[in-house]
């Protein structure tokens, strides 16, 4: 019988250090933080190196090598003219991971394995800041401009009056659409603009009809849904408080887009890549997204000429509502493992922070559309688009952008967006009602605030 | 009774202690430190220097915690359906390699084995580009005259990805433990079992499972422990979509560490939970497994 108890042990003690220690699960990355494995902290080249004999280097993190890595090596090359020694040392990680890295380094007080610089989704920024303010130097004396960016996305990486990110990319919401497919039905693009909901299904039905593909193409889960509460200006958060269960707009965006499903004007896609190829592989006739969707929509070299971008439809019945949202944009934060903070803040001040040069030059080659407000009113926004038909598309992004409704989800977007996608996934799957859906995403994120 | 030294028993014993220590050493620090802090941290609240201690604040949360249901059904639903399943086809597998009359064994079990020598992220990737809307599944299914399938839209299709993915994944790596039982089991046996007149059914059930009931209990232990913690399918397969119709219960933990609003200590007290269920599930199949006394 002794034998059998010990036996029992051992089997529990092996299923637990599979479970706790060596198998890499979740709770090893919650309890080990404080011991960095040695593979990790020689992989990353640490900020501290930048401090060493008047050495002019910043590590940057950030994750894409067409857009934003990009535009941190055109703005290295501007910054090189007049500071010869300087240097970027770039380090590309996947969003998620920088975000875990980040929550890695506060939880553990060990701010060593950080970069000088870091670029911050804008969604984020509250979350973190309130967190882990030991991760940001507060930006807001270091003599940047803060007033030549445009307020709405300013606020994002504001935090009780400080300023924790320069602003990078806009990311104003376009509806893009195929003109060719439009055309198909007999109507025009300039029929797509400035509709409301109820206006705009009953023509994108007359382009399905004409083409036999949907009229719009989704991500799936909530992105669309944020997108039509925020062009109403319906926060889902006010004041600490949550905003869902009875967010009229909320519910108008979830009755219109399960009429749109049902009626094959919207197809979800919710694998990422699935959802870009159905754009490029002519699936659907448009698609609702931030701006920076746009790069992805001239993947397909083939349909130049065959899009335009117009304005997304506004909620029926809604006070306050608009043709106009936003998604996505990140912003440059400095973290507080930055010895050389001057050197710093003279290099974001001297190219994100002014440089038109710059901005100029990322519009068209990667397609980043400045948040820099003197930028927009440069020649280059005003050329036309031959992918888009001879639209002078970056204009009228800018003009987009200056129209969004002010929208706040406080510390919580990750939490509301988590609760709005299991909502819209009920609604659509399963028929579920749309009253109780919303009393369920409210009584999640009231559940997650409580903590 | 004797006094001079340590005699011979101690001296083995200690050297077998001396061997032990390195390990012991190391699990200890890797693996019972980090556990007894994860234990800690699950009675206490808040983050960074502003941490009081809670009570059982983080698991009477557990109780009342909708998302948390969702996710421990669906990880129930891959522990109930694909174990089982993964088991008994590494079993019928194993057999089929072990009997002497087979040509090129070594191709076979190379093949079979092959699913676990791949990263758990690129083989996500393969499935999931398999089951895609106008993936090779798909394309199958319509040539042969069946509806096509939304596998990642619905629900519980999205759920039989996974334990297809698991399945593929793991049989190959319990079949090698079957394999090695089975080659430990006398062959002489099974040929005094032929003499009697046992049918290959009979001496398979009969002798084969019985034989191999230690390494069977292994491998059930085993799976059902890293069916509990599974994490890489449901992040890089199906995201735990749709909904959350697909996330396990690790999953749901690194939500709430790394994507929401961060909750270490919720966090923690689901880890404990875990653990709680996999010791407890352990014992019930050591119970069961061994009737040795």
């Amino acid at each position: 019988m002794k034998k059998k108890n010990a036996a029992a042990l051992m089997a529990a003690a092996m299923a637990a250090s599979l479970l706790v220690g060596c198998g890499g699960a979740a709770s090893s990355e919650t309890t080990s933080t404080a011991e960095s494995t040695p593979a990790e902290s020689t992989a990353e080249s640490t900020a501290a190196d930048t401090t060493a004999d008047g050495d002019e280097t910043l590590t940057v993190w950030a994750w894409d090598p067409n857009f934003n890595i990009y535009a941190l090596k055109q703005a290295e090359a501007i910054y090189q003219k007049d500071h010869p020694n300087f240097k970027l040392n770039i380090e590309e990680n996947v969003y998620s991971d920088i975000e875990t890295k980040l929550i890695t380094a506060a939880t553990s007080e060990d701010y060593s394995t950080l970069p000088d610089l870091f670029l911050m989704q804008d969604y984020s920024y509250h979350k973190m800041v309130a967190n882990f303010p030991g991760i940001y130097t507060d930006l807001t004396d270091s003599g940047l401009d803060w007033d030549k960016f445009s307020g709405g996305k300013l606020a994002d990486s504001t935090v009780d009056g400080h300023h924790y990110g320069l602003p990078f990319d806009n990311g104003a919401s376009v509806m893009a659409v195929r003109s060719d497919m439009i055309e198909n039905a007999g109507l025009t693009v300039d029929d797509f603009k400035d509709l409301t909901w109820s206006e705009f299904e009953e023509k994108a039905q007359k382009v399905v009809d004409a083409n036999g593909v949907p009229m719009l193409t989704s991500s799936g889960g909530s992105e669309l849904i944020i997108e039509m509460m925020q062009s109403a200006g319906a926060s889902p958060v006010v004041d600490g408080e949550v905003k869902i269960a009875d967010n009229a707009a909320l519910k108008e965006s979830l009755t219109v887009y399960k009429d749109m499903v049902d009626k094959g004007i919207l197809a979800e896609y919710t694998d990422w890549d699935q959802y870009i190829a159905s754009m490029n592989d002519g699936k659907a006739a448009g698609v609702i997204n931030g701006c920076w969707i746009m790069s992805s929509v001239q993947a397909a070299a083939d349909q130049s000429g065959k899009w335009a971008i117009v304005n997304m439809p506004k909620l029926d019945g809604i006070d306050g509502a608009t043709n106009y949202a936003n998604c996505g944009g990140a912003s440059w934060a400095v973290s507080s493992n930055c010895k050389n903070t001057e050197l710093a803040f003279d290099f974001l001040k001297s190219t994100f922070g002014s440089s038109v040069e710059l901005y100029d030059d990322l519009l068209p080659n990667a397609g980043a559309i400045s948040s820099y407000l003197p930028a927009a009113e440069s020649d280059v926004y005003n050329q036309p688009s031959e992918f888009y038909g001879g639209q002078t598309v970056y204009k009228d992004i800018v003009e987009f952008a200056g129209k969004v409704p002010a929208f706040d989800c406080g510390a919580y977007y990750s939490d509301v967006r988590s609760a709005l996608t299991d909502a819209v996934t009920n609604v659509v799957q399963n028929n579920a009602d749309i009253d109780s859906e919303m009393q369920n995403a409210q009584d999640t994120v009231e559940f997650n605030i409580a903590g | 009774m004797k006094k001079k030294g340590l005699n011979m028993e101690q001296k083995r014993s200690l050297t077998g202690w001396a061997f032990l220590l390195p390990a012991a050493l190391l699990i200890f620090v890797f693996c019972f430190y980090p556990m007894v802090q994860a234990l800690i941290l699950s009675f206490q609240k808040g983050t960074g220097s502003a941490v009081q201690p809670a009570g059982f604040a983080n698991y009477v949360r557990i109780l009342k915690d909708a998302t948390f249901q969702q996710c421990l059904f669906n990880t129930i639903f891959y522990f109930v359906i694909q174990v089982p399943i993964m088991l008994i086809l590494a079993l019928i597998l194993a057999q089929l390699l072990n009997s002497p009359n087979i040509k090129g064994k070594g191709i076979y079990r190379t093949m079979i084995f092959l699913p676990c020598a791949t990263s758990l992220v690129s083989y996500s990737m393969i499935f999931k580009s398999l089951f895609a809307n106008d993936g090779l599944v798909n394309r199958v299914l319509s040539t042969v005259g069946i509806p096509t399938v939304d596998w990642f839209q619905n629900a519980w299709a999205a759920r039989w990805v996974i334990v297809i993915a698991l399945v593929w994944r793991w049989t190959g790596y319990n079949m090698v433990f079957y394999l090695a039982g089975l080659q430990n089991i006398d062959y002489s046996i099974y040929e005094a079992a032929r003499i009697d007149g046992a049918s290959p059914l009979q001496q398979f059930v009969h002798l084969t499972i019985p034989l191999l009931k230690p390494t069977i209990l292994l491998t059930a232990i085993m799976s059902t422990s890293g069916t509990l913690q599974l994490f890489d399918e449901s992040v890089n397969l199906t995201a735990g979509g749709p909904g959350k119709a697909t996330m396990t219960l690790t999953h749901y933990i690194y939500n709430i560490s790394f994507v929401e609003t961060p909750k270490f200590n919720y966090a923690a007290a689901l880890s404990v939970f875990i653990l709680v269920v996999v010791a407890v599930l352990s014992a019930i199949q050591m119970k069961v497994g061994d009737k040795r006394d």
